[in-house]
This record gives structure tokens, sequence and C-alpha cells, in this order.
């Protein structure tokens, strides 16, 4: 049951309207997006399985998914640091700021 | 013995280069070697006796030079003890001596190439250089023994002639009193240099956070404004938050918030900056009139002679921590600015009752005063804050040095002169101040006050507080003030005594103005005065109701439904929350237990 949950899709929609989806255990990887989507509350959010990120933009948004991509397949503590693959190339400078904030307001 | 493997320890440029140009530590011992005796020689013909003195005296030093290196190689003294008497053969002997040695030094130079592999370590790497020069010659060959000038066959058990250079004959060797079936001394085991240098204490296996690895993108990037993209659009301040919550604001990326038209500036974490990028802050950003520096411990007198000729124009000033900074250099900093309105610091234990005094006299405009966590405050501070009095809006005196520093006499003395226009006062930490500085201090001279702190000033009584509340309105009415002071923030946290009927008084007198309340550590205040809050106190933002024994899931609930503003409630160590403690969006409930 619980991997039937973790397996479903959510969607995340930045402030200019793209919508990402996502697997719910992925987006979980986030402690804020896990707090809005927490079954136990009762947050539109966690009905409706759609979060919207009214601050961030498209570009900031898909970055975070795919570090929370990212972090899913690798954050199983088997690989040591070295073994991990550099996902700095994947930042772009132009989105760092914009996505060290949106970083820190959804916790990963 | 194996000696030519291929290991190489480290190296520095320079051995490098030498042994490129053919110099290695076994050529120039050769060369200190025939130089000496080159040096000695003359002197030998005229006086025998001095002869003989330095010429003993020579070789035993080098002996004890080679014997320093070779520490490895204890078994081999008596040889060497014996080894003077034998230099003295003949002159002869030792010009062939030297002959031979050259030949093979020549013969060196070519093989030196591979014969410099020796070095496997460093550190026992001497001691095999200084034993033998040369790589001994295959079994089979022959050599001449340099002892008996006899011709012999190079065997397994040929031993190299100590001191050197060349070989011994068996016969030789025999004599010389080495063994030359003795089995080489198996190599002191020891671990590996890199096994024993990287200790592996902590390993820190976590996984890189996003926000860590944004800062490594910007940190690298800094330099390069028009990649970060348009930084205009970006809220600075939310950005210095970030990077200090990652305490990762560093001199490089501190960069992106400097301008030369910033007139503010926030670092809510400089713990990394160090004097002088404290003081390049102050030249990159001269226009700056309001600073804010959290944790900045490292900030010293240097850096604080650097801001009294780079900011000219700050006018406020907030440090968390410049312990550092001695008395002269506040007081030159202090002379430098007379127009600065807002000093407040917290953490220093240099800051002394003459630095006050320049302050109050240098600065006379001052409006805000915080001298938190001062090591040497005391009641004579006080006569200089009096100084300010008429223009003095925010003054925090709180938790001097020493907790008994303030007396209740001269505080109430202090509130007579800077009262009337107080709007903040926190004496928190204060135990002298009891009810009678409440009484004939705030409430016949405070006007405007609006947020108060007298937190953990544990001789205020229950019935004190409330009755001073209760007649705080009156009393102002009474003297004439045109308006009561009502308060929008109270904090009288870790007052235990405090209960009840103080709550219930505070809540009739302020109650519609209020937005913070801190009522931390009111152990026996009761569920009713608790439950008032929510009635009483509308306009309710934040409230600290820890360690209030009856706080539950009632009053939790009236404050949800009741106050439309409210944004955080702690309730640390209230045993009676339950797992059904009301939840709304946008409120957030710290420490409950149950859940």
């Amino acid at each position: 049951m619980s991997t039937d949950k973790d397996n479903d899709w959510v969607r995340l929609i930045s402030a200019d309207g793209y919508s990402f989806l996502v697997r719910r255990h992925v987006a979980c990887r986030s402690g804020t997006l896990k707090n809005m989507l927490s079954m136990e509350s009762s947050f539109s959010e966690a009905v409706s399985n759609t979060c919207t990120m009214k601050d961030e933009r498209g570009a900031v948004v898909e970055r975070l998914c795919e570090y929370l991509q990212f972090k899913a397949i690798y954050d199983n503590g088997s690989l040591k640091k070295e073994e991990l693959p550099d996902f700095t190339e994947r930042l772009a400078p132009e989105v760092a700021l914009e996505l060290l904030m949106a970083a820190d307001y959804y916790e990963c | 013995m194996s000696r030519r493997n291929n290991v190489r320890g480290p190296t520095s440029a320079l051995t490098e280069f030498l042994r490129e140009s053919g110099i290695t530590p076994t050529t120039i011992a050769r060369r200190a070697t025939t130089q000496a005796q080159v040096q000695n020689q003359p002197d030998v013909g005229p006086s025998n006796t001095n002869a003989d003195q330095d010429e003993v005296a020579e070789p035993s030093r080098m002996d004890e030079d080679a014997e320093d290196y070779a520490s490895d190689n204890l078994d081999e003294h008596e040889e060497e003890q014996s080894a003077p008497k034998k230099r003295k053969l003949t002159k002869a002997a030792e010009a062939k001596l030297k002959a031979k040695e050259k030949q093979k030094a020549k013969r060196k130079v070519g093989a030196d190439d591979d014969n410099d592999y020796e070095e496997e370590d460093p550190y026992n790497a001497l001691s095999k250089m200084w034993k033998g020069d040369l790589p001994k010659p295959p079994v089979g060959s022959f050599e001449e023994c340099v002892r008996c000038n006899k011709q012999f066959t190079v065997t397994k058990y040929t031993l190299p002639a100590n001191p050197p250079p060349g070989y011994l004959c068996h016969m030789c060797a025999k004599a010389s009193g080495a063994d030359p079936f003795k089995k080489p001394a198996v190599p002191r085991k020891r671990k590996p240099a890199t096994d024993k240098r990287s200790v592996v204490s902590f390993e820190e296996r976590r996984f890189p956070s996003l926000a860590s690895m944004c800062i490594q993108v910007i940190s690298k990037y800094i330099d390069d404004v028009e990649a970060l993209g348009d930084i205009g659009s970006i809220n600075m301040d939310e950005l210095a938050k970030s990077l200090a919550r990652n305490r990762s604001l560093t001199p490089h990326n501190a960069q992106l918030f400097y301008d030369i038209r910033n007139t503010r500036l926030t670092m809510y974490d400089a713990t990394n900056l160090d004097p002088p990028a404290l003081s390049t802050l102050a030249s990159l950003n001269p226009n700056l009139t309001h600073l804010r520096l959290d944790y900045c411990g490292r900030m010293d007198d240097e850096v604080i002679e650097a801001w009294s000729t780079s900011l000219p124009n700050l006018k406020r000033v907030e440090l968390l921590g410049p312990f550092l900074v001695r008395a002269p250099a506040w007081q030159t900093f202090f002379k430098s600015h007379p127009a600065l309105e807002g000093f407040l610091i917290v953490q220093s234990p240099r800051f002394d009752l003459e630095c006050m005094r320049v302050l109050a006299e240098s600065c006379t405009g001052l409006r805000e005063l915080r001298l938190e966590e001062i090591g040497q405050m005391s009641d004579s501070f006080l006569e200089h804050v009096e100084s300010l009095a008429g223009h003095l809006t925010h003054l925090a005196l709180s938790r001097p040095g020493i907790p008994e520093a303030l007396s209740d006499q001269a505080l109430i003395d202090l509130m007579a002169a800077v009262g009337p226009s107080l709007t903040h006062l926190d004496l928190s930490g204060n135990i002298n101040v009891t009810d009678a500085f409440l009484f004939r201090g705030l409430k016949l001279h405070t006007q405007r006050l609006s947020s108060l702190a007298l937190k953990n000033t544990p001789e205020l009584t229950d019935a004190g507080v409330a009755e001073f509340f209760d007649t705080w309105a009156d009393a102002a009415q009474n003297a004439g003030y045109t308006s009561v002071p009502r308060l929008t923030s109270i904090d009288l946290s870790r007052n235990h005594l405090l209960s009840s009927d103080a709550l219930t008084a505070l809540l009739r007198h302020s109650g519609t103005s209020l937005t913070n309340i801190n009522i931390n550590g009111w152990k026996a205040v009761s569920q009713e005065s608790l439950k008032s809050i929510a009635d009483f106190a509308p306009d309710l933002r934040k409230l600290d109701m820890s360690w209030c024994r009856e706080a539950d899931d009632w009053v939790v609930q009236a404050l949800i439904e009741k106050c439309e503003r409210i944004e955080e409630v702690k309730a640390w160590g209230c045993q009676r929350l339950t797992e059904r403690c009301p939840r709304k969006r946008n409120v957030n409930i710290y420490g409950v237990e149950a859940q």
C-alpha cells in the first residue's frame, strides 16, 4: 500500500504556470514538500497532490525537481562521496542565486 | 640487498633540479671527503703532531656524521671504531684510495640515473646513501679488495667496506669483525607512512544539499556578475539569510552584497570574515549608514579603526560579539562618528566605563543604545547613559557581566532621566530589579514605552506586577501625560513567581495592543488566565507559554480561533497538550511533545 502511494505522481506548479510531475517519494526528499504533501494533514496540497510554488520560476522548479530526483537515486548511503556524479555541473550560474533561496525554503 | 627498486619518495623542486644536474647527497658527501683530505694534506709536512691530530680528528668526525645517519645499522659500530687507525696507514694507500674514488665518481655520474632510485623514503634513504656508494657488482665478477688489494670473486656474501667505497674480500670482511653470513637485518616493520598520516577521525557522510551546491556555484562565479544573472530582482536580504544558515558567507562571496551605493548592510553570520575582509567591507561600501553584523567575533582593533575612517556616514551599528575590540579603539571610533544614532552591541568584556563616557560625550544624538552582556557594566555607566536623556528611545542594558551590577536605586534614577522618551526598554538579567523599580521607575517616568523586557528578574512578585499594571494607566493620567503607555511587546519570561494575577492585570492594561507575549516559565499561571489571553489580545502574533503547566489544548484552541493574526505559539514543556492539539495553516506551534 505504502509503495503504491510513494510511486504515485504529484504535480509541482511554478509561478509562471509550468507543471512538473514527479513521483511522490521524489518530492518528499524536500522537507517542506513532504510536510505539504503529508497524508496526516488536510492541506489542499495533500488532497489534490498538487503543490503551487508561487515564488519560483519554471527554470528554478525544473532544477529543483532534477536535484530531488538525483537525491532520490543516489542518497541511499551505499555510494561514497567520490563516486557521486557531480551535480554542480548541472547548475547554471544564472539560476544559482534563486535556486539557493528555493533550496533553503524547500529544505533540500 | 635490493636497493634498485623504482620506489622514490617525494622530493622538493630543488632536489629534483640538483638530481637532474647530477648532484645528489652521495656526490656531495664524496666531494666533502676528498676536499677535507686535500686540505689536510699540506699541513701534514711541517708538523707531524698537528697532522696526526687533524687526521685523527677529521675522519672520526666524519664517522660520527655517518653514524648519525646510519642509525638503523647500530651493529656496525666496532668496525667504525677501527677506521681511524686504518686511515692513518700510509700516504700511498690514501692516494690510491683517492684515485679510486675519483674513478668511481666518474663512473658514478653515468650510473647516477639508476642509483638515485635508492631514496625510497626520505627518512631512511640517507643512511643507505652513506653506507654504500655503488650498486654491488654482479655476483661472479671480479673485484679488488680495498683493504688487501687482492682480487676476489664477488659472491652473495661479499660485504662493502666500511667506510666506503669499495668491497672487502671474504678474509678481510671476516677480519673486520662483520659476519658475512649474517642474514640482513629484517627491516623493522613500520606501517606505511600513508596509513599513519591519514587518520580518519570523522567522516562526513552527508549527502550534499542543493543549497550547498548552489553556494559552490555562486562562489565559483562570484567575480563574474553577469553570469549570475539579474541580481537586482533578488531579495538580497533573503539571500544573506540563506548563506548565513549554511554558515557559508566567506570573504570571497561576501562581495555579492557589496556595492558603493549600499546604505544598509546586514550580515547574519560573519564568522568566516577575518579582519582584512571586514576592513574591505568598509572600503567597498563607503556610504553605509546602517550596518549590522552577527557573529563578528573576529573583528578587532584594526577593523574598527578602519571603520573610523572609511565609513563616515555610519549612523547605526549593530554588532553581535565584537569581543576582541579594545577600549581605545572603541573610543577612536566614537570620536570619529559624532553623528552616531544607534550603537548596539552584545558581548564585550573590554567595553569599559571610559568607552561609555566617550560614547555619551561624542555621540550626543544617540537614540538607540544596547549594551548587552557587557562584562564591566556597573552603576557608574548609568550616569553617562543619563546624559543621553531626551532623545534615547531604545535602551537595553541586559545581562550584565555581574547580575547584581546595576542597583535598583540607580535604575530608578536612570528612568527619571531617560524614561519619558523611551519606547523600548530591556533590563533582563538584572537581578536587583524589584517591584519598587516598577512603581518608582517605570510607572512614574515612562510615557511612551511600548516594548518591555524583564527576563529573569526574580525579585519581581506576582502581586507587585499585578498592581503595577492595574495602576499604570491611572498614574499616567494623574501625572498629566497625554497618552497612556500601552505595550505591544512584553517579555517577562523566567520569572517563576509571576502568575495569574500578573497576567490578568497585564492583559487588562495592554491587551488590545499586545502582539508579542512571552510568559515562558510562569509555572503556576492558571488555565483560566491563559485562556483569557485570546479574549484580551486579539492582535496577538507570537506567544511563548512554555513551561506554563496548565496550558492545554483548549488554550491553543482559543488562540487559534480568536487571534486572527497569530503566527507562532511556543509550548515547550506543556505536558497537558495532546496530539489532538488543534492546528491551523500558517500557525507554527512548537514544542508539543505528544505527537
